[in-house]
């Protein structure tokens, strides 16, 4: 798959936990075509397994027979993840919090929600699509842009292969 | 699509060291917290929860976790975790876990930690 080209993936993933596990898959797998370091894919992997365990959890209430859509389009300088789901639980968040692991330790607060924010940190952009539509359900969109330090250089791009140049 | 974990308990030196072997996601809570509880019981006070680096946490993993260190506080237990890939180890700091566990590359740092704390 060549960085230049603009190429679509498309998942439908059952909405049950571990289902995530196959978007994670996919998008280690295109980060690699678009040569993203080990270190952001890792971040990559992360950030989309956390979207959809929202977008089962919450936007389809773990109810298998409804679908999470994951498009992973790849582009020449960036990689874009939108996640669809049914909106079962209605509006998404519109705030993402710092967790406040003190308060869950002390029993102020509930265990959880820091999906929100661990992707927030882990990608450049992320956020809640506003389509004005809420039968269409949710769309959670990631970006992450092809960054000179991100890149793994290969041989190829290094200029030290001169195959065929000769 | 649930997923299997193996969590083992076990004894080294100072230490009660739960292995966890596979995902650390929301289908290990009932494993872990199985096995802190028997460690617990057992009259752990030091313990290590070591992690293959490989392996899949979510932040309802983390949350299982951060269960843990609720209840290790009230205990006075010392909490320290192993095994972690560089990646979780940077998830775990965004969050703030490490303000209540410490964080070693290897089982026998944390166990060498522990030898030089006369405060335990």
């Amino acid at each position: 798959m060549s960085p230049q080209s603009n190429r679509v993936v498309e998942l439908r993933i059952p909405s049950e936990l571990g289902y995530e596990k196959i978007a994670r898959e996919a998008v280690a797998t295109v980060a690699n075509r678009l040569n993203f370091g080990p270190d952001k894919i890792e971040d990559i992997k992360t950030a989309i397994s956390e979207a959809c365990t929202n977008a089962i959890r919450y936007g389809s209430g773990s109810d298998a027979r409804m679908k999470v859509v994951v498009i992973l389009t790849a582009d020449e300088d960036k990689l874009d993840i939108l996640i669809k789901d049914p909106g079962a639980s209605g509006a998404p968040p519109e705030n993402v919090n710092i967790p406040d692991i003190s308060g869950m330790v002390e029993g102020k607060h509930r265990l959880g929600g820091m999906g929100l924010y661990i992707i927030r940190e882990l990608v450049d952009e992320a956020g809640f699509v506003e389509d004005g539509d809420e039968d269409d359900g949710n769309q959670f969109r990631m970006v992450i842009y092809r960054m000179d330090d991100d890149v793994e250089i290969r041989p190829e791009e290094s200029g030290t292969d001169n195959g065929g140049t000769t | 699509m649930s997923e299997e974990i193996q969590v083992l308990v076990r004894g080294e030196g100072r230490a009660t060291i739960i292995d966890l072997i596979g995902d650390v996601t929301t289908f290990a809570e009932e494993s872990i917290n199985q096995a802190y509880q028997s460690a617990s019981a057992d009259g752990a006070v030091n313990i290590i929860f070591n992690f293959r680096e490989n392996d899949y946490i979510n932040s309802a993993g983390i949350a299982i976790l951060i269960g843990v260190v609720t209840e290790a506080r009230k205990r006075d237990q010392k909490l320290l975790m192993t095994g972690l890939s560089a990646h979780f180890q940077k998830i775990f700091r965004m969050v703030g876990l490490t303000q209540y566990a410490d964080l070693y590359p290897s089982i026998e740092e944390a166990l060498a930690s522990l030898n030089g704390d006369t405060g335990a």
